[in-house]
């Protein structure tokens, strides 16, 4: 009896606890941001606008984790996005009210995502931007869905985000069905106009679902070509530590292009392997792949990956805007931007150029001029950000480039090619 | 002969009567924990309902691995089976996660038992028995990422309705019905396991567990008893699942079962005190909202820990060494640590 | 009191592997599979000899490294009876180490072996005297939690370091050797090489000296041990360290093949796990012919499983050892 006694005791002290606890969090929230109280009551109680001089973002991404590296770079690229909004007078309509960005990570986990999502928008964040995963995407959908904040999606590649008829949720990333159909066009461009003939392809691709839409976008385009598209081999990123054996089998295939998606350490591996196996492919053919457009690739496989293309999205550095950007960043960073960062920029730059438009820190009004977006882009795309009604940005469009020399260069289309792209 | 000596075994819990202590108790954190809600805002709240649902799989891994004694390494199998088959159904058949529950609780069951049945069939005990189940949540894992007919790596999206509803467990964000829907679930499993820890199962999933043997020679059917106390953590294990589906509206191949998941499974109660009734609860109270407070903590640190804000890896560092303390000073758990010192005056 | 349980069952079936002498039936069952597995793979690669060759080099070559993650692992499970699940974590931390001091002091990446290696046993050592000693004996999940714990402590601290970007040691273009038509480079030959040099002298060490036989002792029979005058938790702490300067050796020699994250060493985990079974819990040569089987069954499993993860393979090879011959296949060699 005593002992059961004791835990009637205990776990309702615990609960208590719990209570009073969070009770205490709320209080010191509350103390010690009086300007989240202004912002806040300033959107929901639907204020006049010129009671707005902080305006949030919550900025999610991975910041621990095994895709720290890219999540920690894309939390900078959103604050220096509103740096330089802030220090060009913030948003002009709203008297120059400033940004600030609320910084959250999702540990790479959806749960922790959308918590963190839902602090946010409780702390006073207006819009959202995030994640890099695919399935924290999905789940801080919902939050914005539900929560009726827009959110807008720098880097997640999976279809199936906006497919679900949300209308809170933008992408600015090309989806990676768009990867796969273009990279496919772009290839079939490519060696039309150097008259290379193509008839047989081997695909190598990670086999989430990433990896998988690739495929399948590619796949369904090639056979609009003519092409045969064999063999297909899919392997798990995160448990492989060779790919010699499937090379191998690429090889035994004879293929006249090789066609590789993936990340960074697989696509390191892949490299290895061809430059053991030697298939003997008149290309080398990335989509989407992690490693191949990579600044630090060509060093980290030592000359291995000459000549490989990738079509992957990618910031434009035949912008100066874009070059100016990039090397601000990382003179204050550390280290050279990557396009994921210039992508978490650019969905900072969406959200003010959207409430310039809009004129009130109102999440409804904010997410309709989001919708109705027409911006000039940092990114190496086929035309201005503009969002379709499924929210997929309709020109995001990935662009061809190329190992040349021991560095990635733009390549194709020409409007931003660097050089002109190189064959065997 | 056998008989008498099965009466005489001792129940993990003694109650003379229905509404005994842990009743009681059980009584009084359901109405502490109704108001809670209200007290909470958004970003809180969904903390809470983290607590919940991973008392809830804690609660089932220490029926299994507490008082059951067979260590399971592969809890997160039971916990994707319940989250797969609820939105399988709720999204291709529009079939209510209750029935999907339901569903669920019974496939995780049937797996539980199938595994259960072939690792006793060829007597794998302990640490083969903990890594024979480790395998077979990881090779679901693996087949599911690669099965097209249930979206492969993709996932399920449960789709949003307008409004609120209690027989599609879903309601507008923020909404307090999402907790109590989880306390339901909890004061459910909770119930479950207090009513588990008296009864005649109970008391003979800890003979068995302290000697199997001894056990057997008394007439007790071991492997019958075994693969019950199996199939009821594996149904807990799977309300898990369903329930973190409907909530967080999303699940796929890693999420549901993913290693990590079984992880989680045996910190929680392992942090509270295995073999409790009350140890999960706990662990999970001290557990799910660690990251959160040692994220805010670095978010806005007490000055002298200035130099440490916005360091990436910091949480997850203090996390881990927070663990590791309560693992080396309270090796029996938070609660059954102090459960202990009390008995003991 | 289910810790008494789980010990004991687990320490009976390591006596009883040390003990039991060779049983040839299923290892003859093995055979059969491993020839079955083969068969069918020629059919899948349409009779290609050449994919064939090339996935039992790649197989073997991964397998040597496999190999001695798991012998780290295999020996601290058989002495301590503790799961290791900081094995991958140390293995990472090995590679950062001869990332370090590659980079920095612009060493030769094989040469930090003499840098990694005692910096890992004394970081083993030390991890061991502070942490795990304190609970060893209790709750079989209080160990497999702590080490974990440890793990994430590991790899968040490297984060915070080096932060999360890919490194590289590379050195140069690759040389490629070619073994019957398949091919391997340089590289992955050095690492399959030094594991298995490193494991053949690993086990020389405890067939052969005072140190190694003491160790051996206080596996097989701790209590009888002490009373013959060895000091067990010595032992327990020169073991562990053992164990992490395997991880560590382990991470040094592949670091020149992988890209090197924080969480590069994780994928060395699972894979120990199944051939610290496969072997028997405890064997040294066990957990290297594990290594080699577990190489060759993700590459075969690749072959005939081309959809699934390369691990199913891994998973299915481990479920059948595990039911037909828990005690390990290698049991007979202490």
């Amino acid at each position: 009896m005593r002992t059961s006694q004791l835990a009637v005791g205990l776990a309702g002290l615990a609960l208590v606890l719990a209570a009073c606890s969070s009770g205490t969090d709320t209080e010191n929230d509350a103390a010690g941001e009086t300007a989240t109280e202004s912002a806040e009551e300033a959107s929901t109680e639907e204020a006049p606008a010129e009671s707005i001089d902080v305006i949030k973002i919550g900025s999610i991404h991975p910041l621990t984790g095994g895709l720290a590296g890219d999540g920690l770079q894309m939390d900078a690229g959103a604050k220096l996005a509103a740096d330089d909004i802030n220090a060009a007078g913030g948003i002009m309509c709203l008297d120059g009210a400033q940004l600030e960005i609320l910084s959250a990570d999702s540990t790479g986990t959806p749960e922790v995502g959308q918590s963190e999502a839902e602090r946010l928008i409780q702390e006073g964040a207006i819009a959202l931007v995030g994640p890099y995963q695919s399935a924290v995407a999905s789940n801080m959908a919902t939050v914005a869905e539900r929560n009726g904040v827009p959110f807008v999606i720098d880097v997640a590649v999976s279809d199936d985000i906006l497919d679900q008829g949300y209308t809170n949720t933008f992408r600015i990333q090309p989806n990676a069905s768009a990867m796969g159909s273009q990279g496919a066009l772009f290839l079939k461009e490519l060696t039309d106009a150097e008259g290379i003939e193509v008839s047989k392809i081997a695909m190598l691709h990670e086999q989430s679902a990433f990896g998988t839409s690739v495929y399948e976008a590619f796949n369904k385009a090639a056979a609009g070509y003519g092409w045969t598209v064999e063999p297909v081999i899919s392997y798990d990123a995160f448990g492989v530590t060779d790919l010699t054996t499937e090379m191998t089998t690429v090889k035994a295939a004879k293929p006249d292009v090789i066609v590789v998606t993936g990340y960074y350490g697989d696509g390191v591996l892949a490299t290895e392997a061809i430059s053991a196996v030697n298939p003997g492919a008149k290309l080398i053919y990335g989509i989407a792949q992690g490693a191949f457009d990579n600044p630090s690739y060509p060093g980290d496989v030592a000359g291995a990956g000459e000549g490989f293309f990738n079509v992957n999205y990618h910031l434009d550095v035949t912008n100066p805007t874009t070059l100016d950007i990039a090397n601000r960043f990382e003179t204050s960073y550390g280290e050279p931007m990557k396009t994921s960062a210039t992508h978490s920029y650019e969905a900072v730059r969406v959200i003010a150029n959207a409430l310039e438009q809009s004129c009130s820190g109102d999440p409804i009004a904010l997410r309709d001029a989001i919708a109705a977006t027409d911006l000039e882009s940092i990114l190496a795309t086929v035309g201005n950000i503009q969002f379709d009604e499924t929210g997929e940005n309709v020109n995001g469009s990935p662009i061809v480039m190329q190992v040349q020399d021991d560095a990635v260069v733009q390549v194709y289309p020409a409007n931003i090619a660097e050089a002109d792209p190189r064959f065997p | 002969m056998a008989d008498k000596l099965i009466q005489t075994i001792p129940s993990p819990i003694k109650s003379r009567r229905f509404f005994d202590g842990n009743m009681i108790a059980l009584l009084i954190i359901i109405m502490v924990a109704i108001p809670v809600p209200l007290l909470l805002q958004a970003g809180q709240e969904s903390v809470a309902i983290r607590i919940v649902i991973f008392a809830i799989l804690g609660l089932s891994w220490n029926i299994m691995s507490g008082f059951g004694g067979m260590f399971s390494f592969g809890h997160a199998a039971y916990f994707g089976l319940g989250a797969y088959t609820s939105s399988i159904l709720l999204v291709n058949f529009g079939i209510s996660p209750w029935i999907g529950m339901a569903a669920g609780m019974v496939v995780a069951a049937i797996y539980g038992v199938l595994v259960g049945w072939l690792c006793f069939r060829y007597k794998l005990k302990g640490t083969y028995f903990a890594l024979a189940t480790f395998a077979f949540a990881e090779m679901l894992r693996i087949l599911v990422q690669s099965a097209q007919a249930v979206n492969a790596s993709v996932g399920y999206n449960v789709p949003l309705i307008k409004g609120s509803s209690w027989w599609y467990m879903q309601f507008p964000a923020g909404s307090s019905n999402y907790f109590w829907l989880g306390l339901i679930l909890l004061a459910g499993c909770l119930l479950a396991t207090i009513l588990f820890a008296r009864s005649k199962t109970g008391k003979f999933a800890v003979a068995i567990r302290e000697d199997e043997g001894a056990a057997s020679s008394i007439g007790i059917p071991v492997l019958r008893y075994k693969l019950t106390v199996i199939s009821i953590s594996a149904a807990m294990g799977a309300v898990a699942g369903v329930f973190y589906t409907q909530f967080y509206l999303f699940i796929d191949p890693d999420l549901a079962f993913g290693a990590y998941r079984s992880i989680e499974a045996i910190l929680i109660p392992v942090v509270g005190g295995i073999g409790t009734i009350w140890g999960p609860l706990v662990g999970s109270l001290l557990l799910a909202p660690l990251n959160d407070i040692t994220a805010a903590i670095l978010r806005n640190p007490p000055p002298f820990l200035d130099f440490m804000q916005g360091q990436s890896g910091l949480d997850v560092m203090l996390y881990a060494v927070l663990i590791i303390v309560v693992i080396l000073f309270l090796p029996k758990g938070v609660f059954g640590t102090i459960k202990d010192k009390v008995k003991r005056r | 009191m289910v810790s008494t349980q789980t010990t004991a069952s687990a320490d009976s079936a390591v006596s009883r592997g040390w003990q039991l002498p060779p049983n040839a039936k299923p290892i003859l069952v093995a055979i059969a599979i491993a020839i079955l597995v083969f068969f069918l793979a020629y059919l899948r690669t349409d009779g290609s000899s050449l994919i064939l060759t090339q996935a039992l080099v790649t197989g073997l070559m991964a397998g040597g490294v496999y190999g001695l993650v798991a012998l780290g692992l295999t020996l601290i499970f058989g002495v301590l009876h503790v799961i290791n699940f900081a094995q991958g974590a140390l293995v990472t931390l090995g590679m950062y180490v001869t990332y370090v001091v590659a980079n920095d002091l612009g060493w030769n990446p094989y040469l930090t072996l003499f840098i990694s290696i005692p910096l890992l046993f004394a970081f083993g050592a030390l991890v061991q005297k502070i942490m795990i000693n304190r609970s060893m004996g209790e709750e079989h999940a209080n160990t497999l939690l702590l080490t974990l714990a440890l793990g994430l402590l590991i790899e968040n601290a490297l984060l915070l370091t080096f932060g999360g970007n890919p490194q590289s040691v590379r050195t140069g273009q690759e040389t490629v050797y070619n073994i019957f038509g398949a091919v391997a480079t340089q590289s992955r030959l050095i690492a399959f090489g030094g594991a298995l040099i490193l494991a053949l002298l690993l086990f020389f060490m405890l067939q052969r000296t005072s140190i190694g036989t003491a160790i051996r002792a206080v596996a097989s029979n701790p209590t009888g041990a002490r009373l013959v005058g060895v000091n067990t938790s010595r032992i327990y702490v020169i073991t562990f360290a053992i164990g992490a300067a395997c991880a560590g050796a382990a991470g040094t020699l592949v670091a020149p093949i992988v890209s090197i994250t924080p969480v590069a060493g994780e994928v060395f985990n699972i894979t120990a796990f199944v051939i610290v079974v496969l072997g028997g819990l405890g064997k040294v040569l066990g957990a290297l012919f594990g290594g080699l089987i577990v190489g060759l069954a993700e590459q075969f499993g690749g072959i005939l499983f081309p959809d699934q993860s390369n691990l199913l393979g891994v998973f299915i090879v481990f479920v059948l050892i595990l039911f037909l011959r828990p005690q390990g296949l290698f049991s007979s060699n202490s």
